[in-house]
């Protein structure tokens, strides 16, 4: 009989958050680089979005020293939580690009790839709908644009095809393109999963940790140099990839890398609740203009409906660059009834806004040896990452080889899956499937509106990355994310987690310090606590 | 998978389950089985913990007095102890069969099914979300709660959840939120709502006087949520500004109807109102509501009573 949450082999990596005292257990504090071993790293990922976590997960099929580190408090928490879930086929991409190589590899790559990592992806299809006579007219260079990316199966569907297919869309639409391969995905799981056996197969892991700057090595040849951390560690390193998304020109500066610009192009979404999913059955895509590929409705993954995004561009380092406006809602609203039919009337149960990594320069800049030997800099990944987060880590691992004259020797005992006895995940429930082994708290509800157990809450805060904020939890197992937004359950949930965690409940944060649940600075009051 | 027969099955154990309880046991009907998902029976009132310092809200009509939520709801469990009725709790109905009158149950042991004669729906109301509201984005910082939060971790914990809370909302819930803070030790909260005037009433707002004097902004357009990671301050489209470290929405109760409207039976949307026959009948035979699943804002005992006589209704049909 497996266990829920037992991992075989062993974890061999180190995972740490850099946080004041109390607020999570001793043994995962980061309080200096000693903790990490005194030999440098052969490689530090500076940003653990889904493309550090997947360049993580790639590397640590090799015998490297390998750390991850992110300022965020969790893995895949920055630009990678908050994208339409699509895994692309990429169709629509520019034939000839590095984009369009990378994504063709990715289409090719996903059924095996989510099976080994257990990342739920359903392959619903998506038709590309025009609602203009222009637009109609677009559909042929569209179909052979699609034919020149390889996604041979993508055909014109006339008006009276889509409405048999898609009984909801609009009386507007003219015609479509139909893209069988479009499929939805589970965003936060891949970074997740490829972070879990990263760690697992010995790759570090430092989160709550923002690097400041690069001291350059000055030796010649192989230099080592040295990442300083905001609050002053030193951690050093032989090579440096700079993945930090938003973050990457900062960083750039800091060790003289060539020149490039990069901004946020913010993307709004609306969720409806779980009685919108049967409005549709594909994802509906609008036609693309020069500038974004409009506002989409497509179900997700979780079964609810989602519409967005808006396309909005903001300076860098704007601090609002994640914030919703009831102007952008209003935006995607307009948007998604353009293509479906009584969306208005769909109750809404969260926004939402990430910001897309625009660069200057282009789609997937890479840059090795950028300012200092050793550093690479890999920017504007912008709104495909999660899509081509393996093969993009394939062509860099490849591209490192060459360049950096990385040396590969196989680790033979490294894991390239997830272990059927990971946590049950929120699409595989300790009560079905026949899994034999749950246990009487798998079947206590603590969130209601996902119908999640508190045996479930025990089993994430226990897996690899251990989850120690809400809204790490939230992002492995669905609580908080239902119809309610935690009105029932985000206090039993603050209990479960301090409970098993020995955490004060004071202390709980939503993602980091800074972000504390009640007023801080307050004790709690043993007596009042009732279990 | 086993199929347990009741007569009667109520679907949630606040006032009014355990009023359609009581009722039906009155009237000799049995045997009945109430699921409730939580630890105990007692519903929402059970959360309103008695506090030396603390704000009674719960008005109980036949003694003419304002209680805590937990005094009152103490006194309707133990009428409902009385009554032979089975009790499951722990125990959540995942998903209803309406024409077989079939509920699926998880608990501890796992997935069971249950079939009944008759279907009391009492699954009570939950508060809008931010985002549900249309007129309120921004930043998705910590401490934006709901009312049930401030009673979880003032009452359960003795923690504040905000020292300078913003109220969204102005009705008798919004009231009594700021008032419980407030008792406890916050400053005095800053209340805004779209409405040009409070929507608790003259009365309703006097008894919470004693309490609270809320900072009062009627009419505000659009607003935004400002501050990373926690909340700094809020601010409208017309140019006001709030400060504040924590944001309470209140009220503008949504019923817990979703379980009707997944099986398909009649529900208006966006709204999630039951389209209701007479004596509470929902749209299939032997389904009925009672309580605040009904939409609107009822008060506890109200709820017990409506439930008691929904049982009226069942009994009838039975
Ligand atoms: C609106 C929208 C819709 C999208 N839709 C899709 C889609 O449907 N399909 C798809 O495939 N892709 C989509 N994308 C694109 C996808 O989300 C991104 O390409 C992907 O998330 C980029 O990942 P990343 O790892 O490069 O960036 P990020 O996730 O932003 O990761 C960068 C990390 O670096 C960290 N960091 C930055 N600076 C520092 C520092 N100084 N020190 C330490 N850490 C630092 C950050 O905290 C962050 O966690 C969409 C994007 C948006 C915004
Ligand atoms: C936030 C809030 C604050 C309030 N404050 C006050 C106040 O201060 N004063 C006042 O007089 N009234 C107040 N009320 C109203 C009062 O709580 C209600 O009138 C009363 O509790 C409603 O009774 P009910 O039985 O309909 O619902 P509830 O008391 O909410 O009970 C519903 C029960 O059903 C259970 N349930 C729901 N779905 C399922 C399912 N699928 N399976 C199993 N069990 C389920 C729930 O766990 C809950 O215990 C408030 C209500 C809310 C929501």
């Amino acid at each position: 009989m497996t266990q829920f949450g037992t991992w075989q082999p062993k974890i061999r990596g180190r995972l740490y958050y850099n946080w004041p005292r109390g607020t999570c257990e001793e043994a995962l504090r980061f309080t200096g680089s000693e903790q990490l071993g005194l030999e440098p790293y052969d490689l530090v990922i500076i940003g653990a979005g889904v493309v550090g976590c997947g360049l993580a997960y790639q590397l640590s099929q090799y015998e490297l020293r390998v750390l991850l580190v992110d300022r965020l408090h969790d893995v895949g928490e920055g630009t990678s939580k908050a994208n339409s879930a699509i895994i692309h086929t990429g169709y629509d991409a520019k034939p000839g690009t590095l984009e369009s190589e990378l994504l063709q590899e990715a289409r090719a790559a996903w059924p095996d790839l989510a099976a080994r990592l257990k990342i739920p992806v359903d392959p619903i299809g998506g038709i590309m709908l025009s609602v203009t006579d222009e637009q109609e007219r677009q559909l042929t260079a569209a179909e052979k644009n699609a034919h020149a990316n390889q996604a041979t199966d993508v055909r014109i569907l006339s008006a009276a095809e889509i409405r048999e297919r898609e009984p909801n869309a609009s009386p507007d639409v003219r015609g479509g393109l139909l893209v069988p391969g479009e499929s939805v995905g589970d965003p936060f799981m891949a970074s997740i999963a490829y972070a879990e056996v990263a760690l697992a197969n010995g790759v570090d892991i430092l989160l709550g940790t923002g690097i400041a700057g690069v001291e350059l090595g000055q030796a010649p040849g192989a230099p080592v140099h040295h990442l300083v951390t905001d609050d002053g560690h030193r951690l050093p390193a032989r090579r440096i990839i700079n993945v930090a998304g938003l973050g990457s020109r900062r960083l750039a500066d800091g060790y003289g890398g060539g020149a490039f610009d990069i901004n946020p192009r913010r993307g709004q979404f609306v969720l409806f609740d779980k009685c919108a999913r049967s409005l549709v059955r594909h994802m509906l895509l609008p036609m693309p203009s020069a500038h974004t590929k409009g506002v989409l409705v497509s179900p997700t993954i979780f079964g609810n409906l989602l519409a967005g995004p808006t396309a909005e561009d903001l300076p860098l380092d704007d601090p609002e660059a994640t914030h919703t406006t009831v102007e952008g809602i209003r935006k995607v609203m307009e948007g998604g009834s353009r293509l479906v039919n009584g969306l208005t009337q769909q109750p809404v149960i969260a926004t939402y806004a990430g910001a897309r990594c625009a660069c200057n320069q282009g789609s997937y800049m890479i840059r090795y040896n950028d300012g200092a030997p050793g550093v690479v800099t890999v920017t504007g990944v912008r709104s495909t990452g999660l899509t081509t987060s393996n093969s993009l880590a394939r062509y860099l691992v490849d591209g490192m080889q060459k360049e950096l004259g990385l040396e590969l020797f196989s680790d033979t005992v490294a894991l390239n899956a997830r272990p059927e006895s990971a946590w049950p995940g929120w699409w595989r429930r300790p009560f079905e499937d026949g899994v034999s082994d749950a246990r009487s708290d798998h079947g206590c509800a603590v969130c209601f509106c996902e119908v999640i157990s508190e045996g479930e809450i025990r089993d994430a805060l226990d897996s690899p990355i251990r989850p120690r904020t809400m809204d790490a939890l939230k992002r492995r197992t669905r609580a908080l994310m239902g119809r309610c937004q935690g009105f029932d359950c985000k206090v039993p949930l603050a209990e479960l987690v301090s409970g098993h965690t020995g955490i004060g409940i004071e202390q709980l944060t939503n993602n980091g310090p800074g972000s504390e649940l009640v007023a801080p600075g307050q004790t709690v009051c043993p007596k009042e606590v009732s279990v | 998978m086993s199929e347990v027969h009741f007569k009667v099955a109520i679907i949630g154990g606040g006032p009014a389950g355990i009023g359609a309880a009581v009722g039906l046991a009155k009237r000799g009907v049995g045997p009945i089985v109430l699921i409730e998902r939580r630890g105990e029976v007692g519903g929402t009132p059970m959360g309103y913990r008695k506090k030396p310092g603390g704000v009674p809200t719960f008005v109980e009509w036949t003694r003419g007095r304002v209680v805590f939520g937990e005094e009152l709801a103490g006194r309707l469990t133990k009428r409902l102890a009385q009554t032979s009725t089975t009790i499951r709790l722990n125990t959540q109905v995942t998903k209803i069969y309406p024409a077989e009158k079939r509920l699926t149950l998880l608990g501890p042991d796992g997935f069971e099914d249950i079939v009944a004669d008759a279907v009391v729906l009492a699954a009570g109301a939950r508060e809008q979300t931010p985002a549900e509201k249309g007129w309120l984005a921004g930043s998705r910082t910590a401490r934006v709660g709901f009312t049930r939060h401030v009673t979880g971790w003032l009452d359960r914990h003795g923690l504040l959840p905000a020292r300078k809370p913003i109220v969204v909302g102005s009705d008798l819930i919004a009231y009594s939120a700021a008032a419980k803070l407030c008792a406890l030790g916050s400053d005095e909260p800053v209340m805004i709502d779209r409405r040009r005037s409070p929507e608790a009433s003259f009365f309703e707002r006097l008894f919470f006087r004693r309490w609270t004097r809320p900072d009062w902004s009627g009419g505000v357009s659009t607003v935004e949520i400002k501050g990373h990671g926690s909340p700094t301050h809020l601010e409208s489209s017309n140019g006001q500004e709030w400060q504040g470290d924590g944001v309470i929405i209140c009220g503008q109760l949504v019923p817990n109807t979703e379980l009707a409207l997944m099986a398909g039976m009649a529900v208006d949307l966006p709204s999630r109102q039951l389209q209701l026959a007479q004596g509470q009948a929902l749209s299939q035979p032997g389904w009925f509501a009672a309580g605040n699943v009904l939409g609107g804002f009822h008060g506890a005992q109200w709820c017990y009573f409506n439930g008691c006589s929904v049982a009226r209704s069942v009994a009838r049909f039975l």
